[in-house]
């Protein structure tokens, strides 16, 4: 970057402007494992500094990447041009928590969990929950669209996104959406900026609709022998018409991966897992819960744990919490996709991704959020064998394939940011690629927000 | 630097950011490099022969209040606290100490009983502040320049240190070993002497381990491994030779270095490493030692003239989390004044001391520990209970500054006063 760009900035930020180096490398990374150093690290506390930051880089041509607490798992916020990290950990107030109208404005900084927390205050709920909710700010949230494991029944990031403001990449400051529920003067821009991945604009602050807090919850842990029977039990629940507010599979990869390293007691020959829960009015989660039990004990549930207290409901969790953390330890790389595929295809997907682990030759552990059709895929590899990586690489093609073919989405929730850029045009075709093309262009020209990313060669920003 | 231990550690990270949202200095900071994930990545680039000033990575490694709580909260189980002491030391092997510990190591280490510190630390120990700390206690690394500095309110040293206060032959020999530390030594001999005749009550025989060099604590967290190993391997040699039953440890800082820090310094396969093992199935807290020694049978109906609720427990970071010892001191409290005994706000939030971090930014160490305190008080407590040293120190000095009619004391000093009413 040139030194009058930098000296611009050291006048717009004072000491909120970073270019050491040990700066840059706490801003080099996200939750992938690729680094890239950025030239420098801003902390603006304002829209109008986050607006004067990106007038200077279409001045001096510079990237602007918006970093929020940079746990991204597809390298959104990986300056890979070099340029500006845009951090908004500095923009982390609650503005106010409207209770009659049922909506909160924030800063884009403010973690999920702080609002949740909040919220719940107030009798109120945000129910979009990322696995990453206790860390993960806002701001990344809508721009990556986070969807959790309550989307099955209350919805993804967007469906929660009233209104937004954000400095497009020409520096202009747009106000989007209204605050009201209903809304539908213009194009939806509000939507257009949800899941952008910081392409297309900064939001420096979001209006967030709010729902009333469940009055109770009961969670259920159901053993099967294996993933047939218990994705018949998913369907056979939605069938039933219980719209149970999360549906965590684990396959027999995950199970016996969890109980290599951190055990929990399991009855004989389990190979597969549901976690289910309910919420809502005490007495209809009674009733649900006891339906729950019924359908899978008629699908073949070896058995069926319940509990509605929160330490009870927590031993429940543990399971499928445990599986993040030792993967880690069976491997030290791991290729972690986020496919979506139709409900009614999920044993489908499994037997192929079993057939394909053995084929291939790898160790392909699975889990997901079994209502609404999303796996995730983790292909684990040592990283130090180049054969190994050419064959993970392969597999990665493979089920990407498979996925589009069975109708579903190569990421339900984690974007495309660098990992997935290479396989844009294979689900959305050359059409959606050019019209996406075309959009990016009005909202920054010069490229300036966030490149190298979603797009593969549209790489720099214009000089 | 080239540390392939660290690199093993530093491997588990994912960079998930966890340890963003507790981190207690990250408040303060408001920046990754505060944080563990941001203190990783930059041993990492160290590592990786990224060519940085290894001067800003140790200012940033000994940014850290060593509070543990990103690692209780690592979904990884990444040794955060042990990542962090490594960096520190092999840091300080390339770049020296860091300037402003310089004073503190040039004290302590190079004074003729540095090396003494492994020996007959008390017994050839000169003599710092007149008649005071002697040269080779961990105490000259929490107040460098003779306790001043920065509108510090420091706590009046007494006389006479607990042990001196003891006679020759008191407590020389017993089948339960006490192990004082520098603090309730030196500076608050009376919660010494509190936790000393409370252990005694319980009826066994009680000896108040003397030969004690400093427990290290301060040496390893400063990054000179070497005296903090030479203090670990002199200890749990004693203490082994004494043989006791039991080893009771009124400081959790203390505790934790014999419990898990000492396999640090002394890895399995060193020479000392059975004598640790044997220290750290013996050492105990406080309060547990309590609860199973009996002594509580024997506090009379709780206090009279205590309100309900009055009286808070905070979590000493180490005790409470690291070590998972924070139950135990509750129900000692419940047992010593009854209902007035109640759970304080802000009970887990840390002080804010982190032994040096103290030292090296009072600003800041002030404004967590004057918040901890405040939290506390604004909930209704008036008397703080805790388990250790440094919460003591930092807390007594926090209350001072804001409200002086909040008390902050050990809890042996509750069961004391329970125990010995007239
Ligand atoms: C352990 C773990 C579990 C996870 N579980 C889930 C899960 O269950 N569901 C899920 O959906 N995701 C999950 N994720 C992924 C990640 O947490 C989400 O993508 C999250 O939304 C990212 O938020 P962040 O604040 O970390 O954003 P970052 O990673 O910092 O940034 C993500 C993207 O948003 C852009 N951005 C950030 N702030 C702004 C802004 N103010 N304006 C415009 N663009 C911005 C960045 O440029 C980048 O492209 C998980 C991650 C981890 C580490
Ligand atoms: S919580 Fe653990 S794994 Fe996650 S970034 Fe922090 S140290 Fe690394
Ligand atoms: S030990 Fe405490 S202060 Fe240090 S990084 Fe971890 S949480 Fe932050």
């Amino acid at each position: 970057m040139h030194t009058e760009a930098l000296s611009a900035l050291g006048d717009l930020f004072g000491d909120r402007l970073r270019t050491s180096l040990e700066t840059r490398i706490c801003y080099s990374f996200g939750a992938t494992r690729k680094t890239f150093l950025p030239d420098a690290v801003v902390y603006p506390v304002n829209a109008e500094e986050v607006r004067r930051t990106v007038l200077l880089a279409n001045l001096h041509r510079f990237p602007v990447v918006p970093r929020g607490a940079g746990s991204g798992f597809s390298g959104g916020s990986l300056p890979v041009r070099g340029g500006v990290v845009l951090s908004t950990e500095r923009m982390d107030r609650i503005v106010s928590i409207d209770t009659e109208n049922l909506y909160a404005i924030v800063e884009p900084g403010v973690v999920n969990g702080t609002l949740k927390e909040e919220a719940r205050k107030k009798g109120l709920f945000y129910p979009p929950d990322p696995a990453s909710l206790k860390f993960s700010t806002l701001g990344g949230n809508i721009a990556e669209c986070a969807g959790g494991m309550c989307a099955v029944k209350y919805g993804v990031t967007r469906d929660y996104v009233l209104a937004l403001e954000a400095v497009l990449g020409t520096g202009e400051l747009i106000r989007t959406g209204v605050a009201t529920v209903k809304g539908v003067v213009g194009y939806d821009l509000t939507r257009m900026l949800v899941g952008s991945e910081g392409t297309l604009g900064i939001v420096t602050r979001a209006t967030l609709r709010l729902i009333p807090l469940p009055e109770a919850a009961t969670t259920l842990l159901a053993l099967f022998d294996g993933n047939r029977r218990s994705v018949e039990a998913v369907n056979a629940i939605v069938a039933a018409r219980v719209t149970p507010s999360a549906m965590e599979l684990m396959d027999r990869t995950a199970i016996d991966c969890v109980q290599a390293l951190m055990p929990v007691p399991l009855p004989e020959g389990t190979g597969s897992a549901l976690l289910l829960e309910v919420d809502g009015p005490e007495g209809q989660v009674v009733r649900e819960a006891d339906l729950l039990t019924e359908v899978c004990r008629a699908h073949g549930a070896l058995e069926v744990r319940r509990a509605s207290d929160a330490g009870g409901r927590d031993e429940l969790w543990k399971l499928r919490r445990s599986i993040s953390p030792s993967l880690l330890r069976v491997a030290p790389v791991k290729l972690n996709e986020d496919i979506v595929v139709p409900r009614s295809r999920l044993a489908d997907m499994f037997a192929f991704l079993s057939d394909l682990s053995a084929r291939k030759n790898v160790r392909i552990v699975n889990f997901g959020h079994a209502g609404d059709g999303n796996i995730h895929v983790n292909i684990m590899i040592s990283g130090e064998d180049a054969d190994e990586t050419r064959r993970a690489d392969e597999a990665v093609g493979e089920v990407f394939r498979k996925t589009v073919e069975m109708g579903g989405t190569i990421s339900g929730e984690h974007g495309v940011g660098i990992s997935k850029a290479p396989f844009l045009e294979m689900e959305v075709g050359p059409l959606g690629v050019a019209v996406m093309k075309r959009l990016k262009e009005c909202f920054d020209p010069n490229g300036i927000l966030n490149p190298g990313k979603i797009f593969l060669e549209e790489s720099a920003v214009r000089e | 630097m080239n540390d392939p231990d660290l690199k093993a550690l530093t491997g588990l990270c994912a960079k998930c950011g966890t340890c963003r949202t507790v981190c207690t200095l990250y408040p303060e900071r408001k920046a990754e490099i505060a944080v563990a994930r941001g203190k990783i990545a930059l041993i990492e680039a160290a590592m990786g022969g990224e060519d940085g000033d290894a001067e800003a990575v140790q200012e940033a490694l000994t940014d850290c209040l060593l509070c543990g709580r990103c690692e209780r909260a690592c979904p990884n189980q990444v040794l955060v606290e042990e990542i962090v002491m490594k960096g520190r030391a092999d840091l300080a092997e390339e770049v020296g100490i860091p300037a402003w510990k310089r004073v503190l190591f040039g004290k302590v280490m190079t004074s003729p009983a540095a090396t003494g510190i492994a020996r007959k630390a008390a017994a050839a120990a000169q003599r710092l502040l007149p008649g005071k700390i002697p040269t080779a206690s961990g105490l000259n690394y929490r107040f460098p320049d003779g306790l001043g500095g920065e509108g510090r309110t420091v706590p009046k040293l007494p006389a006479a240190g607990f042990l001196e206060s003891l006679g020759n032959a008191e407590a020389a020999t017993g089948e339960v070993m006490l192990f004082v530390g520098c603090v309730f030594d030196h500076v608050f001999p009376e919660v010494g002497r509190a936790a000393y005749e409370t252990v005694k009550a319980s009826g066994k025989s009680v000896a108040v381990f003397r030969d004690a060099a400093c427990c290290g604590l301060p040496a390893m967290v400063s990054g000179d491994r070497r005296s903090a190993a030479e203090c670990a391997e002199a200890n749990v040699r004693r203490l082994r030779d004494a043989d006791p039953g039991a080893i009771v440890f009124p400081c959790g800082s203390c505790l934790l270095m014999f419990k898990r820090n000492v396999f640090s310094l002394m890895p399995k396969g060193s020479p000392g490493y059975d004598d640790a093992v044997f220290v750290a199935e013996r050492a105990v807290d406080y309060a547990s030692f309590l609860l199973s020694s009996g002594v509580l049978d024997r506090i009379p109906d709780p206090p009279p003239g205590q309100e309900v609720g009055e009286i808070g427990y905070h979590d000493p970071c180490h005790l409470s989390g690291t070590l998972g010892k924070g139950p135990e001191a509750r129900k000692v409290l419940s047992r010593t004044v009854g209902p007035a005994f109640a759970e304080m706000a802000g009970a887990d939030l840390c002080c804010g001391y982190g032994g040096t971090f103290n030292v090296r930014d009072y600003p800041t160490s002030s404004r967590i520990g004057e918040n901890k305190v405040t939290v506390a008080a604004r909930g209704g407590t008036k008397v703080i209970s805790t388990a250790c040293s440094g919460c003591v120190l930092q807390m007594r000095d926090m209350a001072a500054r804001t409200d002086p009619g909040l008390r902050v004391v050990h809890v042996a000093e509750l069961v004391h006063q329970a125990l010995f009413r007239k």
